[in-house]
């Protein structure tokens, strides 16, 4: 089992003051045990890192979070709402509106355009044509990708992959980012530029931000650090 | 299964599932294939003949293109997965492969069923000019239905599965 250290334990959970509330979370992959009572909260605004060892299940709670994978039991509120009970869909558009994920892995689309790929989520939330535009362009100038909006993806480096990623988390202006290993494989140039983003920009100021990681350089960044202490057998 | 779904977002989503021309190609050229023959030997036949052929068309293209629509997302299963991480619904992607199939299909029949038609004719089918137009306007309908029907049978059980 892992166990976490705890944020805001036992705290009421006045409606609006936190952005991810856990309740009695426990997560399990068959008979492996990840997390067998997660009780927490999340401020709004705050910016929690969490650290751990490598298959610690640090990925695993971000998911959950991101409502891609659903607890064993207990129920997990982001912005008030409880998205254990929503359907695949009911979860698809809320994520559209409320989370930026980052992910570990690429997920961006390798046939499309950088500026197609930051635009699908506005696609999905409905928004317009023109805001969409001017959504697109404010978000890849705040990044520093502009000048690559008409590139295919396939042809960027895995820096430049992570900036697109970046910017089509943010492009929806979502209340809570989350981010899996956000600085890793990437050079000391590109990792300045992501840390830079979450110093406090403009692009990042107000959010929640969820952020796992090993570099210390990310963890002095957070106002909270949560660490996994114990490996899963 | 249109509602909510633009234009250009179908499009995008359709180039992200790898909807290609040659997808669009092999569902315009089979409909047309099973679309000419039924148009010709309907005129050959009787009713119980060309009730036969209409079922017959309705039951290949329709287990064509329900397999096509299958491939499209097995193949993509993990840009489905990509995509539904940033929002993306099922209705949506689904949408954007049942469009993107259906009117290669149409036009497909359409086409086939044009030249069914003459070679029927040609082959010595003995219907006047309404019996022909009758003919070709079924066998679209029925060939389209069945297009349509695959394409959305094949989504659904790629969706429960």
């Amino acid at each position: 089992m892992a166990q976490l250290g705890i944020l805001q334990r036992n705290e009421s959970s006045a409606q609006g003051k936190y952005s991810v509330e856990l309740k009695h979370v426990a997560k399990s992959y068959g008979d492996t045990e990840i997390y067998t009572d997660l009780h927490f909260q999340l401020l709004k605004g705050t910016f929690v890192a969490l650290v751990g060892p490598i298959g610690s299940g640090k990925t695993t709670m971000l998911n959950m979070f991101a409502g891609l994978e659903r607890p064993s039991s207990g129920s997990i509120l982001v912005m008030g709402r409880d998205i254990t009970r929503m359907s695949e869909d009911e979860l698809g558009g809320f994520r559209a509106s409320t989370i930026g994920l980052v992910p570990q892995v690429q997920t961006l689309i390798p046939e499309l355009t950088v500026r197609e790929n930051v635009e699908l989520p506005l696609h999905f939330a409905k928004v317009d044509g023109e805001s969409r535009q001017r959504k697109v362009d404010y978000v890849l100038e705040k990044v520093g990708i502009r000048g690559e909006a008409k590139r295919t993806v396939s042809t960027l480096s895995v820096g430049e992959k992570q900036m697109v990623s970046f910017a089509r988390a943010m492009v929806n202006d979502p209340p809570i980012l989350l981010l899996d290993e956000p600085t890793e494989a990437l050079d000391p140039l590109m990792a300045e530029v992501i840390m830079g983003l979450l110093r406090g920009d403009n692009l990042t100021l107000g959010r929640t931000i969820f952020v796992t990681t090993h570099d210390r350089r990310v963890t002095e960044l957070a106002r909270k650090t949560l660490r996994v202490k114990k490996t899963i057998p | 299964m249109s509602r909510g779904v633009s234009l250009q977002e179908g499009q995008l989503l359709a180039r992200s599932l790898n909807v290609s021309k040659s997808t669009h190609l092999v569902v315009a050229t089979v409909a047309a294939a099973v679309a000419a023959n039924a148009a010709a030997a309907i005129q050959l036949t009787g009713l119980a003949g060309q009730v036969a052929l209409l079922s017959l068309i309705f039951v290949t293209l329709a287990l064509g293109t329900s397999a096509i629509s299958s491939d499209i997302y097995t193949r993509s299963s993990q840009t489905i997965a990509n995509l539904r991480s940033i929002g993306a619904s099922s209705r949506s992607l689904s949408s954007a492969v049942f469009f993107s199939v259906i009117g290669y299909g149409v036009a497909g029949s359409a086409l086939g069923a044009g030249v069914g038609a003459a070679m029927g004719i040609a082959l010595g089918g003995q219907g006047g000019a309404v019996s022909v137009l009758v003919a070709v306007v079924g066998v679209i309908l029925a060939s389209s239905a069945a297009a349509a029907a695959g394409v959305y049978a094949g989504v659904r059980r790629t969706w429960r599965n």
